[in-house]
C-alpha cells in the first residue's frame, strides 16, 4: 500500500469518528438552548478545558506557519515561544475580573458583557456592533486561513489522491455536520482528542529530527554554514518586533472571542485556573517544537520561496515517512493530528461565530436571544463563503493572516480589559477609540505600512485607542444612573 | 496561605514574569552580531529560551494563587462611575 493510499485510508477513519462523537454529542445535549450548544451547559471540567483550549489555541498557523516563519527569519522566531506565552501571561488581567460577572449574568458571547457593562448608556448599542464587526472580521480570516490549511494537509497526507479543492469542501463540510449535531460538547470532545494527538505527533517529530541532525549543537552548526544571519543577533527593528509581537498576540489573543466563550464555558472558577496553569506550558511542547522543526528545514530546503516556506512541515513529514514502514505510519499520525488541530480551531471559530452574528449582531439591546439554530444556519452560510475565498486565495502567508487579524482585533482591547478594571471608562469614548485605533491600522494595511520601526501598526493604532477613550471618557459629561441595574 | 500574603507573592511572581520577558529580548546585545553556542544553541537564544522557562514555572504558579471566584462580589466595577 502506498503512502497516499494509507493517508487516504487514516484520513476516512479519522472522519468517520468524528461523526461518531457528533452523534454521540447530539444524543447527549440537554436542551436546544443557547448556552446548551454554545458553552455546553458551562460544565466543561480540567481536562477537556485544557485540551480544548490547547487545540483552540494551536491551530493551522502554529503548525504550518510558524515552522514556515521559523525558516524565514532564523533563530529570532525563538519569539514565538515567548508570545504564544504571553497569552497565558495577558489572561491574568480578564479572566478573574470577567468570569464571575459571566457566571452571574449567564454571558453566552462576548458581546452579552459590552451589553451588561455599558448599559443604558448612549452609544452602547453602536460600541457592541463595533466591538461584533472587528471579531467578525478577525474570526472569518482565521477560518480562511484554517481552511486553507486543512487543503493543503488533505492534498499532502493523501499524496494528491485527495486535491486541496476537494480536501476544503470535504473537511468543511465535516465540521459542519459535528458543530450543527453537538454544538460545544462535540467541539470540545474532537479537541480533546485532537490535543492529544497533536502532541504525540509533534513530540515524535521533534525527537526524530533532533536525532537525525545529531543533536542541538549540530544542527545549529548546520543552519550557521548555509545561512550564517540566521544565527545572529536580531537588528534592532527585529528586536522591536519582538517585543511588538508579544504585546500584540498577548492582548489581542486573549479577546478572541471563543477564547472568552471558554472562560465562560469552564465549569468552576477553579478548573479554570488549573487549566491555565497547565497551558502556561504548552508552548514549550508545540511552539517550541515546531520552530525547531522550522529551522531544521533551512539545511534541508534551501532557496524555498515565501509562500513555499508554509510547506516546510509537510515536506519534513514526507522525508521522515521514506525511512520505513513504520515512519510512514508515524508520519501519517502527525499528519492527522495536525489536521485534526486544525479542524479543531476552524470548529471553535465557526462556532463563535455563528454565536457572535446571532446575539451580538442580530439581537437588540433588550431583544430575545437568538437561540441556537440562527447561529447554525449563520454558520453555515460563512462556511460556505469561506470554502469559496479559500480556493481562490491559495497563494497567502499564514502568517501575514495572522499579523492582519490581530491588528484589528487588539482594537477591541480597551472595551474588555479597560472596561474591567476602569469604572470610568463610557461607551462613546469608547467606540471614538475604536474608530480611531481601527483607522490607523487600516491605513498601514492600505499603505503597505505594516510596520514602524518594527512596531505594529495595530499596537500603534491600540495606544492612540486607549488615550482616545481614556482621555474622552475622563471629560465626558455623563454619568450612569446610580439606580441602574449595573 | 492567607489572602493577603497570597496576592502579594502572585503579584511578585507576575511581576518577575514582566522582567524575564525584558530580559529575553537582546536588546542588550550588538545587533546583527555573532553569538557564541551555549547549550546547543547560539547563547541569545538560550538566555531567551531559559527565560521562557522560568516564566512557563512562575506564571503557573502565579496562576494557582489566582483567586477566580464564581460570584460577582464587586459588581459596581461593571457599570457604575
Amino acid at each position: 500500500m502506498s503512502f497516499g493510499e494509507l493517508g487516504t485510508g487514516a484520513l476516512i477513519v479519522y472522519l468517520i469518528g468524528l461523526a461518531g462523537v457528533a452523534e454521540l454529542a447530539r444524543r447527549l445535549r440537554r436542551d436546544g438552548s443557547a448556552s446548551d450548544h454554545f458553552l455546553a451547559s458551562r460544565d466543561l471540567g480540567v481536562f477537556v478545558l485544557f485540551l480544548t483550549l490547547y487545540a483552540t489555541a494551536y491551530s493551522g498557523n502554529s503548525l504550518l506557519g510558524y515552522p514556515g516563519e521559523a525558516y524565514r527569519r532564523g533563530f529570532s522566531w525563538i519569539m514565538a515561544t515567548g508570545f504564544m506565552m504571553s497569552i497565558i501571561v495577558c489572561f491574568h488581567i480578564l479572566v478573574p475580573k470577567l468570569r464571575p460577572l459571566a457566571v452571574r449574568h449567564r454571558f453566552v458571547t462576548p458581546g452579552d458583557f459590552v451589553r451588561f457593562r455599558f448599559a443604558g448608556e448612549p452609544g452602547a448599542d453602536a460600541l457592541r456592533a463595533a466591538v461584533a464587526v472587528l471579531m467578525a472580521v478577525a474570526l472569518a480570516n482565521f477560518l480562511f486561513a484554517q481552511l486553507k490549511a486543512m487543503g493543503e494537509m488533505a492534498e499532502l497526507v493523501t499524496d494528491g489522491i485527495v486535491t486541496y479543492e476537494l480536501g476544503v469542501v470535504v473537511l468543511a463540510a465535516m465540521i459542519l455536520v459535528y458543530e450543527t449535531l453537538g454544538g460545544m460538547r462535540a467541539v470540545a470532545w474532537t479537541d480533546a482528542a485532537q490535543g492529544v494527538l497533536m502532541l504525540v505527533g509533534l513530540a515524535a517529530l521533534g525527537t526524530w529530527l533532533l536525532v537525525a541532525a545529531g543533536g542541538l549543537e549540530a544542527l545549529t552548526t548546520s543552519i550557521r554554514d548555509v545561512r550564517e544571519e540566521a544565527t545572529f543577533v536580531p537588528l534592532a527593528t527585529e528586536q522591536a518586533n519582538w517585543a511588538s509581537t508579544i504585546v500584540l498576540l498577548g492582548l489581542a489573543s486573549i479577546i478572541y472571542p471563543q477564547a472568552i466563550q471558554r472562560v465562560y464555558a469552564a465549569r468552576d472558577g477553579r478548573t479554570l485556573k488549573r487549566s491555565f496553569a497547565l497551558m502556561t506550558f504548552m508552548p514549550l511542547t508545540t511552539t517550541l517544537v515546531v520552530t525547531l522543526i522550522g529551522l531544521a528545514a533551512i539545511p534541508r530546503f534551501a532557496g524555498l520561496g515565501e509562500v513555499e516556506a508554509d510547506r516546510v512541515m509537510p515536506l519534513l513529514l514526507g522525508e521522515w515517512a521514506e525511512v520505513g514502514p513504520l515512519y510512514a505510519a508515524a508520519a501519517i499520525a502527525v499528519f492527522l493530528g495536525a489536521l485534526a488541530a486544525i479542524m479543531s480551531t476552524a470548529d471553535s471559530v465557526l462556532l463563535s461565530l455563528g454565536s457572535l452574528l446571532a446575539d451580538d449582531l442580530l439581537r437588540g439591546s433588550d431583544g430575545q436571544a437568538a437561540g441556537a439554530d440562527l447561529g447554525k444556519k449563520i454558520a453555515a452560510g460563512i462556511m460556505v463563503a469561506m470554502v469559496v475565498v479559500a480556493m481562490a486565495a491559495r497563494d497567502v502567508t499564514l502568517w501575514g493572516l495572522i499579523e492582519l487579524k490581530m491588528e484589528l482585533l487588539i482594537q477591541c482591547v480597551p472595551v474588555f480589559l479597560v472596561a474591567l478594571h476602569w469604572r470610568g471608562l463610557r461607551a462613546r469614548p469608547a467606540l471614538a477609540g475604536i474608530a480611531v485605533g481601527t483607522a490607523i491600522a487600516v491605513a498601514g494595511l492600505v499603505f503597505d505600512a505594516k510596520r514602524i520601526g518594527g512596531v505594529h501598526i495595530g499596537v500603534i493604532g491600540l495606544c492612540a485607542n486607549l488615550a482616545v477613550a481614556c482621555v474622552a471618557s475622563r471629560l465626558s459629561a455623563y454619568r450612569p444612573d446610580s439606580r441602574s441595574p449595573v | 496561605m492567607r489572602v493577603g500574603v497570597r496576592r502579594r507573592v502572585r503579584a511578585i511572581l507576575l511581576g518577575a514574569v514582566g522582567v524575564l520577558y525584558l530580559v529575553s529580548i537582546p536588546w542588550y546585545r550588538a545587533p546583527g552580531s555573532e553569538a557564541p553556542i551555549a547549550f546547543g544553541l547560539p547563547s541569545w537564544v538560550a538566555v531567551a529560551l531559559g527565560c521562557y522557562l522560568a516564566v512557563a514555572v512562575l506564571n503557573a504558579a502565579a496562576w494557582l494563587l489566582t483567586d477566580v471566584p464564581d460570584e460577582s462580589a464587586d459588581e459596581p466595577d461593571a457599570g457604575e462611575s
